[in-house]
């Protein structure tokens, strides 16, 4: 058996799919305006102010430089392969990426790790404070793209579409929506008329969003009344916030609000009522015991669910960065993939965004959870010798977790 | 005579070559501008809005949409709302439906009041060539007139010294991260450098406080310190972001009495020294 070294396989892989692909690889708009970034795979350096007058030129920097990771920004600038202070900014995109670091899903303890590089020991979940065995903090943490993680994704991400549309104003031909490669999706939206905001601006944007600084009484809530369910922005997320809150909060969560033990009592008491009273204008002055305060109290809490989490400090950047749709993601070997808007209930990241759908691969995997990619399950693996599809071996290749020893024979 | 005083007024605004009487001077006028507009007439509001480009619409009444005068486009509204502190000004806390912001008369005036106070300054960019000598006296003059009455700008004087009790909360939070060797997101590493060079710590304490992180390398580290003390690169020194931006990206571990008050990290710092002056004025070596 010829002995094949995992990184140079990995390289192989990624320039085959670069020969391959290249001319489904479409370069953004006003492509000559854009500054470019590549992760050199080889040398693992990054390769920044680059820039391209032609689709060929734009197309065959793919093959000659075979990236880990290629970026664009979200800026257009006079001059892209210029220093920063030089390059003379002409106005930015509106960029959103909602990643699964961001909200801490359940599910990290069961598929996350952490090693310290010092004593060798490794845990799972977050990494601790400090090494239990050698006191050292610093770690080499492994996140795994999952489900459950990229479930939650979505649906922070069709809740920023709502945002986007219903409250901005924008259309959902000005966005385009895609799968990261790893843990996410990027939303994209490209508007004359957003192109010149700055940078407070777009914060005010990412406010909105997220609902940071939002006080529900200049949403209606008062000592009078409140916001009811089909109430436009804000205010009607506030009363669906609310609706869906009491239906699902246990005594102990409305505890851990604040809430007094009567105000818990009366609100178990009055379900059906609070439940009947959205039909008219909400519960807001009609429950016995339940204070303006209490109420406030509920609704600060019902927002949290009904606000996007973003990552704020992308969105805000107007010198941005962005990975460009249809390249390779160097931590997983899948590709960052589009897709639209209206179907995005039923994308299947795990499957839509396979780069490499044919061969297989045999791999020493050191550790891996059990993971998807494409439609099949594998794992959980620990010190052996498995044969993957190449997409999944190259995954687990690309995360580190496994060596490569022998490649299928469908494979040159 | 009103408006042929305009120009006038503009060019010897711009002589003076000081940028806080032409800021001064932009607020004035644009404050002029905002209160004669809330006399007029809705439709010469909207002139005078869509003669700035602004999408400004008469509201259509809609029954969860009573009490509003104008729907205007967002992207007109952050423009000139993002800046004026009152979180009623907020965009989160504005009704919004498809793109558009509702607001009162009074509410277009004072956002208006932003467009044409930045309208002046721009005007106030112009160079202009040499006047005649009676002219500058006259300028002189005013100018004189007006550091009389304002006063010099003068920050109150920073203590050499480091004070780490004066620190607000978010900066005393990034302190005690940094040094147990936990890991800063990018921001939380900007606010804390900026902040400490501007206190007046030196480059080499700023540089020892990173050494406990994990990724510490010399190097890198002494490089960017340099750079956001303004001694190398542009040149230019930084001030940590706003509190009202360390809010948004999660920097802000939430108020105390001292922030309600202020805006800035900076500005919380000379508050507590100013209490700490008055509240032990026989403290060691003062």
């Amino acid at each position: 058996m010829i002995k094949i070294d995992t990184k140079a396989f990995i390289q192989a892989k990624f320039s085959e799919y670069y020969e391959k692909n290249s001319l489904n690889i479409h370069p953004p708009s006003s492509m000559e305006k854009r500054e470019f970034g590549f992760l050199l795979l080889k040398e693992r350096i990054m390769l920044r102010h680059k820039a391209f007058k032609t689709a060929q030129e734009f197309r065959d920097s793919f093959k000659t430089l075979i990236p880990s990771h290629v970026y664009f920004s979200s800026a257009y600038y006079e001059r892209p392969e210029e220093e920063m202070e030089e390059k003379g900014w002409l106005g930015a995109d509106l960029v959103f990426d909602i990643d699964a670091d961001h909200i801490s899903a359940p599910c990290s303890k069961t598929h996350d790790t952490w090693s310290c590089p010092h004593c060798k020991t490794t845990g799972r979940g977050t990494p601790p404070k400090k090494c239990p065995k050698c006191n050292k903090q610093k770690f080499e943490e492994k996140t795994w793209p999952c489900e459950i993680c990229l479930e939650s994704a979505k649906e922070e991400t069709i809740k920023l579409i709502d945002i986007l549309t219903n409250d901005l104003g924008f259309s959902t031909n000005e966005m385009s929506l895609s799968f990261s490669g790893h843990r996410g999706y990027h939303l994209h939206v490209e508007s004359k008329d957003i192109l010149t905001l700055n940078s407070t601006s777009r914060k005010e944007i990412v406010d909105y969003i997220v609902g940071i600084g939002l006080d529900p009484q200049l949403h209606g809530l008062s000592k009078i009344g409140g916001p009811n369910l089909d109430d436009f922005g804000w205010r009607g997320r506030i009363a669906r916030g609310t609706y869906e809150y009491l239906l699902s909060a246990t005594p102990e969560q409305l505890e851990k609000i604040g809430l007094p033990r009567g105000v818990i009592q009366s609100l178990g008491k009055h379900k059906e009522r609070i439940l009947e009273s959205w039909k008219y204008k909400g519960p807001w002055t009609m429950i016995k015991g339940v204070s303006f305060e209490s109420w406030s109290k509920i609704a600060e809490q019902a927002l949290k669910n009904q606000a996007a989490k973003i990552d704020t400090v992308v969105t805000t950047d107007v010198h941005r960065l962005i990975r460009l749709a249809d390249t390779l993601h160097g931590k997983t070997g899948l590709k960052k993939t589009e897709t639209s808007i209206a179907t995005i209930e039923e994308f299947d990241p795990l499957k839509s965004a396979v780069a490499f759908p044919h061969g297989t691969a045999s791999v020493d995997v050191s550790e891996a959870p059990k993971f998807r990619v494409g439609s099949e399950f594998h794992g959980p693996y620990r010190n052996e010798k498995v044969e993957l599809p190449m997409a999944a071996a190259l995954f687990l290749l690309c995360k580190g977790s496994a060596r490569i020893t022998e490649v299928g024979s469908s494979v040159r | 005579m009103e408006i042929p005083s305009f120009p006038i007024a503009i060019m010897m605004v711009v002589a003076t070559a000081d940028s806080r009487i032409k800021r001064t001077y932009a607020l004035a006028e644009a404050k002029r501008a905002s209160t004669l507009l809330k006399g007029e007439r809705k439709e010469t509001i909207m002139k005078i809005a869509n003669n700035f480009k602004w999408k400004l619409e008469p509201a259509q009444p809609r029954p969860n949409l009573l009490n509003y005068d104008f729907a205007l486009d967002f992207k007109d509204y952050i423009r000139n709302a993002a800046i004026i502190q009152h979180k009623k000004w907020k965009l989160v806390n504005r009704m919004l439906s498809k793109g558009e912001v509702f607001l009162t008369k009074v509410e277009v005036c004072r956002l208006l009041e932003e467009e044409v106070r930045r309208y002046i300054e721009q005007k106030l960019q112009v160079k202009v060539k040499s006047l005649s000598p009676d002219i500058m006296n006259r300028i002189n003059r005013l100018k004189q007139l007006f550091y009389e009455k304002r006063g010099k700008t003068s920050w109150e004087e920073i203590p050499s010294e480091v004070i780490i009790i004066a620190y607000p909360p978010c900066i005393k939070r990034l302190h005690e991260t940094i040094s147990s060797g936990h890991h800063l997101s990018h921001i939380g590493r900007f606010t804390l450098t900026t902040f400490l060079v501007n206190i007046g710590m030196t480059t080499e304490n700023v540089v020892d406080l990173f050494r406990s992180l994990a990724d510490f390398k010399e190097r890198m580290t002494r490089y960017q310190v340099e750079h956001i003390a303004g001694l190398k690169g542009s040149r230019t020194k930084y001030i940590p972001p706003q509190c009202d931006t360390l809010r948004t990206h999660g920097v802000c571990p939430g108020m105390d009495d001292i922030c309600r008050r202020i805006r800035h990290p900076l500005a919380y710092y000379r508050r507590k020294l100013r209490i700490i002056k008055t509240e032990a004025p026989l403290a060691p070596g003062a």
